[in-house]
């Protein structure tokens, strides 16, 4: 009878240590919650389809529409500036011909590095790496954390009792102790460090899904469908996973702003893409030596672009939140 | 209650075999197989000789199950841990050097961060939406946008070569205690651990005290006539401390994570430093040993969270106990 009971006691702790976890990754404030954008539907007679309120509750935050601005603003530079004005980013004797450490000028708009590379032209070059490495990382992350937690809470048992001991395995090392270790036994290469970035970072995600899928499958419209004979693919398809596509991608978003910040610290410890390419955080790190030189153009441009685009990624995750905020639609 | 802790006691021996085996395997995936760290302790142009005697003396001939259980056998029976390929030191050598340095460096930022961003996240509750509230959210929002590393390099810049001159790194002895003794300068590298953890924690706790702010029970202690400060203190506090304890259990392998970039700006050899470098040298018995203990922490953070969770919230204890 006792262990009946801590089994159950167990569970809700879980349950409540995944809202804690989830509340922790999201940031997630009761005031958001309760007060949320005024107008939301103004015509009550007239139906709208959901997916058009979500978007109506999301452009109603002027952050986060700033914040889309603003990180389609430095994809379209970073992806496109190399090619409006092409400097030379790879060759390492550049210094010999090129003045280094330049300040800014009219040929170089942020300056030389200590390389001799246009300082401009690099953080464009290195973009392309942060984002696209970070995007991806984000994506896998999102599919793998949710597979995982799906199965995990769907399935229950024992499956989910080994699931979950291999997730406490895995948050219990530190994630940077464990991706440094990853990165250092394999190659560098952007395509792993895509992989690895993302297959250390889902774990979190896991924990969040797998509490949703434990807490909706209980309710009575799953037990509903259940009685009526509906398969479990048929719940989780039309019940489970439409019912916390909200976590998922809520989650997700800050799924990449981590993956980017991961990705910027590999490149401080010298574990990041390496040379002749680039990312944010090796060039960060380059222009930290400098900074003591006073050769501010090298790193206070780009720590500014940086730090906004993870402040941006993480305003469209709270954005994205109050928009699925079912509460929020109904009124 | 009792039978509860022995339950998680043997799901964290599971967990820690789990880890064990996990980071064992590791090495067998390096693409120049398990005896590369062989050219890493006798360099890149050792001769085949030399390296397969070195694959002899430390038995990586032996099958993989075999290794296995001969370690397992030699830390839970003999409690040795091993000897560092790269380094002449025994591994729990190593970690009783570097560990004690690394605990106190986060335990004092763990307590400062709590003595800071509990009341901090309990005031901008209290004083929601006003100018104060959006300046610490949006202080937060960019601290935790800010890469740990170019956050200690700005903070160096500011406080060491700018206004002030504080020590840029803590003395560099492996004196465990050197905390005490020369507290001046441990004022940056615990200061920015704390303030990066502050940013998640004040921002956590704010969330908590407004849901709880909401409740039935607040409103019936304001008709009693409580001072607002009574309220927050005594009825809100108390209950917002259950999440609180729970983050604090949650938040040791990031004040690892964190501690590992701090060491490394600031100086100071540590864990993470350690850590790292046996990741380079792929010294696998350190990188294993460090590993093994600090998933014991994290572990026994979490039960001892879980604990004090049943001690602060007295639901929680009495369901136990039926």
């Amino acid at each position: 009878m006792t262990t009946e009971k801590s089994a159950e006691q167990l569970e809700v702790k879980d349950l409540e240590a995944a809202e804690v976890r989830h509340d922790l990754a999201t940031g997630d404030r009761a005031d958001e919650r309760s007060l949320g954008p005024e107008g939301v539907s103004d015509r009550a007679d007239v139906v709208i389809p959901m997916w058009r309120q979500r978007v109506r509750i999301f452009m109603h935050n002027k952050l986060a529409i700033v914040s889309v601005v603003y990180l389609v603003l430095v994809t379209l530079f970073c992806f496109l500036w190399p090619h409006l004005h092409p400097t030379n980013q790879t060759n390492q004797n550049l210094a010999l011909t090129q003045p280094f450490n330049a300040p800014p000028s009219a040929s170089h708009p942020l300056g030389t590095d200590s390389n001799g590379f246009d300082v401009l032209g690099r953080i464009a070059f290195g973009g392309e790496y942060s984002l696209t490495v970070g995007f991806l990382a984000g994506v896998v992350t999102i599919i793998v954390g949710t597979i995982y937690g799906m199965v995990s809470g769907f399935v229950g048992g024992i499956v989910d009792t080994i699931l979950m001991r291999i997730l406490d395995a895995a948050l219990s090392i530190p994630l940077l102790f464990l991706l440094i270790t990853l990165v250092t036994l394999f190659s560098r290469s952007a395509t792993f460090l895509i992989l690895l970035i993302g297959l250390t970072g889902w774990f979190g995600n896991a924990r969040i899904v797998r509490g949703d899928a434990l807490l909706i499958r209980r309710l009575e419209y799953s037990q509903a469908a259940t009685a009526m004979g509906a398969s479990k693919w048929h719940i989780i398809r039309r019940h489970v996973f439409p019912n916390s596509i909200s976590n998922i991608v809520t989650v997700g978003t800050f799924s990449v702003a981590d993956a980017i910040l991961f990705l910027s610290t590999l490149g401080f410890l010298g574990l990041g893409i390496q040379p002749p390419n680039t990312d944010w955080g090796t060039m960060l790190q380059n222009g930290s030596d400098q900074i003591a030189n006073g050769y501010w153009w090298e790193i206070y441009p780009l720590a500014v672009i940086f730090i906004l685009v993870v402040v941006a990624i993480n305003y469209i995750g709270d954005a994205l939140r109050d928009a699925f905020e079912v509460r929020l639609i109904e009124r | 209650m009792f039978a509860y802790i022995v339950r998680r006691l043997v799901q964290a021996v599971v967990v820690l075999f789990i880890v064990l085996v996990f980071t064992f395997t590791l090495p067998y995936f390096e693409p120049h197989g398990i005896l590369a760290p062989a050219y890493v302790v006798l360099g890149t142009r050792a001769s085949a000789a030399n390296v397969h005697a070195w694959g002899l003396q430390h038995g990586m001939y032996h099958p993989y199950l075999v290794r296995l259980w001969d370690y397992i056998v030699q830390v839970i029976w003999h409690h040795n841990l091993g000897f560092s390929y790269k380094q002449n030191l025994s591994v729990w050598g190593i970690i009783s050097l570097y560990v004690p340095r690394t605990v106190w460096l986060a335990l004092t930022a763990l307590v400062l961060t709590f003595v800071i961003a509990v009341p901090l996240g309990i005031f901008q509750a209290n004083k929601r939406n006003t100018v104060f509230d959006y300046a610490a959210t949006g202080s937060a929002f960019v601290l935790y946008a800010i890469p740990s590393f170019l956050l200690c390099l700005l903070v160096l810049q500011v406080f060491s070569f700018g206004v002030t001159h504080l020590p840029a790194s803590p003395p560099s002895g492996v004196a465990p205690w050197a905390i005490f003794t020369d507290p001046v300068g441990f004022i940056l590298p615990v200061g920015t651990l704390t303030l990066l953890s502050v940013a998640l924690i004040s921002r956590f706790m704010r969330g908590t005290v407004l849901e709880v702010l909401v409740q039935d029970y607040i409103r019936t202690a304001r008709a009693k006539g409580c001072s607002n400060r009574r309220v927050l203190f005594a009825h809100a506090f108390r209950n917002a401390l259950g999440p609180i304890v729970t983050i604090l259990g949650l938040s040791i392998p990031g004040l690892f994570g964190g501690a590992l970039i701090i060491e490394s700006v600031f100086n100071y050899a540590g864990l993470g430093i350690e850590t790292v470098n046996a990741a380079t040298y792929l010294d696998s018995p350190t990188v294993l040993g460090i590993t093994l203990l600090v998933s014991i922490f994290t572990l026994l953070g979490n039960l001892i969270a879980d604990i004090l969770l049943g001690v602060v919230n007295p639901r929680i204890r009495l369901q136990g106990e039926q």
